[in-house]
């Protein structure tokens, strides 16, 4: 998968990543975005951004990924970074229970501020850590299945899966986003360059007007 | 040299480094401008033997004890991952096994224990370690950084009120100082300041770099002109951005990585100084738009409990 220009693309997907807070979001934003992992990169404050171009079906589509602050003090404003995302990686460390815990909760509150088509993928990080995994695959797998959402385990240190995981969630939101295009009359097809694609079941012409309409 | 005249020439020039150790003790009130030498030497001394009792009761924890001690298990995961990611590319912090980097962890441990209820949270560490760079002695640092916590405490209340008054306040302000951009943000669904939240809640320090926050820190610290300049210096950086950001039709989203994408792009010196304009045209009428108790006024009820006292569920 080639690494593409930053202004050369057919798709805008806006995806974020939550979770506790150490449970390498920032580590798999800039593993997927930079090919880069550093266990000195600063805590998260508020939000931060990087984005990638991946090809799906001979389309180019650009993720934007917001990369949230994981502590739980701070939700009541990274929440409000949630308005308008397509797609979420849910991330917890396989090497901590409580961060598996919480998961449920991290899953409410992106429901409750997210369209209910956005895709939704559990991610089990840190799987490297072989000899200190306390939450099972099948675990994962468990819950993932029980909450209709994806699933993966990922290392961000050893680069596995984490291209995977990304390329799974932006394809599965280019098939949500193909999949009514076909129902609203190819309505996507004509959708400007840079417009952030909505996957709200509301017709998506009148869901352009009003994109337009704000910004 | 009285302490106004101090006051006013660090507000216009900052400080030499090796100043600081001494004088922040004074901007930050861990020393008061009346006392003596005889008195700061007592106080020294005092500080230097309760920061070690404070220090031994998380030290003299044993491991049977924090089995059955999870709040004081999280707060020191959540330290330990924190401090190995403050500042690293700073010299003083650099490298494998940096004993400073473990000072900076005693420090953020004891004062969990010294402000049990608030606790330890993100931010914290970017705060004290400045601090701990100028001051280098363990305990005068964590003194120092207890001072400070006294006046930016609230940014880390768990209900974000601190946060919120401080970003109602920046609202005014800019409603008060520049119309159309106060229009721009209002029409854009922006009122909300989400965009300004890093910059308030750890003091700019993630938006210049290391020398430059510690000289926009002893300017803010003066409390001369108003004691809420730091909203000031936010106005004086939109303003200074606000053609881009109306002529582009910047939209949340759009706006929140732009000026996410300013950190270390911002010349300090010519925002201080249109801080300074925009502080003094703004007068009394500024001062009316901010709330009494906003940070880091000191709390208006101070009977109540100083923090929540609700941990975090997740940390």
């Amino acid at each position: 998968m080639a690494y593409m220009s930053d202004d050369d693309y057919d798709y805008l997907f806006k995806v974020v990543l939550i979770g506790d807070s150490g449970v390498g979001k920032s580590n798999l934003l800039s593993r997927f975005t930079k090919n880069e992992f550093s266990l000195e990169s600063k805590s998260t404050i508020g939000v931060e951004f990087a984005a990638r171009s991946i090809q799906v079906s001979e389309k180019i589509v650009k993720a934007q990924i917001w990369d949230t602050a994981g502590q739980e003090r701070y939700r009541a404003i990274t929440s409000a970074y949630y308005r308008g995302a397509v797609g979420a990686l849910v991330i917890y460390d396989v090497t901590r229970n409580a961060t598996f815990e919480n998961l449920e909760r991290w899953l409410k509150e992106l429901r409750d501020h997210t369209d209910s088509n956005a895709v939704i993928m559990l991610v089990g990080n840190k799987a490297d850590l072989r000899h200190l995994r306390v939450v099972s695959t099948e675990d994962g797998k468990a819950l993932a299945e029980r909450e209709n959402t994806f699933f993966m385990e990922t290392s961000a240190l050893e680069s596995m899966n984490v291209d995977h995981a990304f390329t799974e969630v932006l394809t599965e939101i280019f098939h949500v986003v193909s999949r009514k295009a076909l129902v609203a009359g190819d309505a996507v097809a004509v959708l400007p360059k840079g417009q952030t694609i909505s996957v709200s079941m509301e017709d998506e012409v009148s869901a352009l007007k009003k994109k337009v309409g704000c910004c | 040299m009285n302490s106004k005249d101090l006051i006013k020439r660090i507000f216009y020039g900052g400080l030499e480094h090796e100043l600081r150790k001494e004088v922040w003790k004074f901007l930050l009130g861990y020393y008061e401008y009346e006392s003596t030498y005889a008195e700061r030497e007592y106080l020294e001394s005092v500080r230097k033997l309760d920061y070690e009792t404070i220090k031994s009761q998380w030290k003299s924890i044993s491991v049977v004890q924090a089995k059955r001690f999870t709040k004081f298990r999280e707060r020191k995961s959540l330290i330990d991952k924190d401090v190995v990611r403050t500042d690293r590319s700073v010299p003083y912090f650099e490298g494998d096994d940096n004993p400073n980097v473990i000072v900076l962890r005693d420090i953020l441990l004891t004062y969990s224990f010294y402000n049990f209820d608030l606790g330890y949270c993100q931010g914290m560490s970017d705060l004290l370690s400045p601090i701990l760079f100028v001051m280098r002695d363990e305990y005068e640092a964590f003194w120092s950084f207890v001072a400070l916590m006294e006046r930016l405490g609230p940014n880390f209340n768990r209900d974000q009120s601190g946060m919120h008054s401080q970003l109602f306040a920046l609202s005014k302000l800019v409603e008060l100082l520049d119309h159309s951009l106060h229009n721009y943000f209002r029409q854009a669904d922006c009122l909300n300041y989400f965009f300004c939240f890093r910059w308030i809640l750890i003091q700019f320090k993630r938006e210049f770099e290391y020398e430059k926050t510690m000289h926009l820190w002893e300017v803010l610290w003066t409390h001369h002109l108003s004691e809420h300049f730091h909203l000031y210096i936010c106005i004086a950086i939109l303003k200074s951005h606000k053609k881009k950001i109306m002529e582009e039709q910047m939209d949340f989203d759009t706006l929140l990585k732009f000026i996410n994408g300013l950190s270390n792009q911002i010349d300090l010196d010519s925002v201080i100084r249109d801080a300074e304009a925009l502080c003094v045209c703004a007068g009394g009428n500024g001062a009316a738009c901010i709330p009494p108790g906003t940070p880091p006024s000191c709390p208006v009820d101070l009977d109540a409990g100083l923090y929540d006292q609700q941990d975090d569920e997740i940390l």
